[in-house]
């Protein structure tokens, strides 16, 4: 099932690029080349997400992503501002070639070190030659707790013995891989969504090694350097990859809204949101916060860019 | 004690005072940009967007996402980071600055000096001339 499912997956992707031609036909009959359309989107990354935008070669992508606590103690704690609990993520990301990039970044929670890539493998094209952008992203992440964070909780459950006698570097690994289509479908609105695998190599004996994950987010553009953005994250419940008899801890979907403004070589976005991850992986495999109980959180990212 | 505390609010008057001082002698003013000189060739290119139009105004966008914060939302130099860099922006709305060709106005906004930056954050050409037709219309 799962060799047939990969085969269809890879024939789609053969038979776009054969069928994928960048030339469009005018009303004279002129044929001329169709060019990708402008910024479907101002930066790589949207809240927690990544976009279908990969920026010029050379071009260098610093972001700063941040999370404070939870907003639940209101103005006590300055709607977490000043509540423990807040995660960052520092990130560079560097267009080797056109359309492909390469990423590390670290991040407090979990202490983890992640490398990245995404390629954008079609972009939308002005004259609807290609009326979707593709994208694939991919990280690999290494959680660098010490290994008596292990004992117990999410990643791992053993005694003190089991764990020490039997822990290997590849259990601090988790992965997370995303099929992105998104379009622009006016100067004022581009939208994505995506498909998602992420896999843990290790769990608590209450939790799944895997999940698949459907993502929805976009932006509405209300001026010239400001939008109105969202992300929608869903872990599905998928029996047939579940390692578990019940859904006792599935996880819950993240919903973030925020605003962004760009310049010309920065993106600022401030939102709030119910997941604390700043790892996709984290947040479609652990985030148990529900917005109905304001287990929100307020958040912002930063972006740079420097051509090379 | 006593002496060290002297010595100490001596050595404080001393600096504060070369401070205030100092700060009259530091230029305080920008300085006008030294005149460009612009090759024949830019002075005597063609606007191959001129005439066109920009029914999505991509050169409006493109203004506002990289210029408009150095050179201010009408053109005029006003910008929020006008302030901070060492030479005086000019005017768009200015008659010299506006009876310049286009290839002279492309030439000092995407070619020499500190815009040469800009020509590798808009890649694609007709986007910069874009820009060019949009500063036009800022008399």
């Amino acid at each position: 099932m799962k060799k047939n499912t990969l085969f269809i997956i890879l024939l789609f992707l053969i038979s776009t690029v054969s069928f994928a031609q960048d030339v469009a036909v005018d009303s004279t009959g002129v044929k001329e080349k169709d060019k990708p359309v402008r910024s479907p989107f101002e930066s790589g990354y949207l809240i927690g997400a990544q976009t279908t935008v990969i920026q010029n070669v050379n071009t260098l992508e610093a972001v700063i992503q941040h999370t404070f606590g939870t907003i639940q103690n209101g103005h006590s704690d300055l709607w977490g501002i000043y509540a423990p609990g807040a995660n960052i993520r520092l990130g560079l990301d560097y267009v080797l070639f056109k359309n492909f990039q390469l990423g590390v970044g670290i991040t407090k929670k979990n202490m983890m070190s992640d490398m990245n890539a995404k390629w954008t493998i079609f972009q939308q094209t002005r004259k609807n030659t290609f009326p979707v952008a593709i994208a694939l992203y991919g990280n690999v992440a290494i959680d660098g707790r010490n290994i008596s964070a292990f004992e117990s909780g999410q990643v791992r459950v053993g005694t003190h013995q089991q764990l020490y006698n039997s822990f290997k570097f590849p259990d601090r690994l988790s992965y997370f891989s995303e099929l992105i289509i998104g379009r622009k479908f006016a100067d004022w609105l581009s939208l994505q969504a995506g498909v998602s695998f992420t896999h843990y190599n290790s769990v608590g004996v209450l939790y799944d090694h895997d999940k698949v994950g459907v993502h929805f987010n976009g932006r509405i553009k209300v001026s010239p350097q400001g939008s109105i953005i969202f992300n929608y994250d869903a872990p599905l419940k998928i029996k047939e990859i579940s390692e578990q008899l019940e859904w006792t801890n599935h996880p819950k979907p993240n919903l973030a809204f925020g605003y962004e403004i760009s310049t010309s070589t920065h993106a600022f976005q401030i939102y709030m949101g119910t997941a604390d991850g700043l790892m996709p992986q984290d947040n479609i495999m652990w985030n148990q916060n529900d917005y109905t109980k304001h287990e929100l959180f307020i958040g912002f990212n930063i972006t740079r860019l420097w051509g090379f | 004690m006593k002496r060290t505390l002297k010595n100490l609010f001596g050595s404080v008057v001393v600096i504060m005072t070369s401070v205030v001082l100092f700060s009259f002698v530091a230029p305080q003013d920008q300085k006008a940009g030294e005149p460009w000189v612009i090759p024949a060739n830019y002075k005597s290119m063609v606007n191959p967007q001129k005439g066109k139009g920009d029914p999505d105004n991509v050169g409006k966008l493109l203004y506002a996402k990289h210029c408009k914060s150095c050179h201010g939302s009408i053109g005029a130099g006003d910008g929020p980071k006008a302030g901070s860099l060492d030479t005086k922006i000019k005017s768009f709305k200015d008659g010299k600055f506006q009876a310049q060709s286009d290839g002279e106005i492309y030439f000092q906004s995407f070619v020499d000096r500190d815009m040469k930056s800009f020509e590798k954050k808009i890649p694609a050409a007709e986007d910069r001339w874009a820009i060019v037709n949009y500063i036009r219309t800022l008399k």
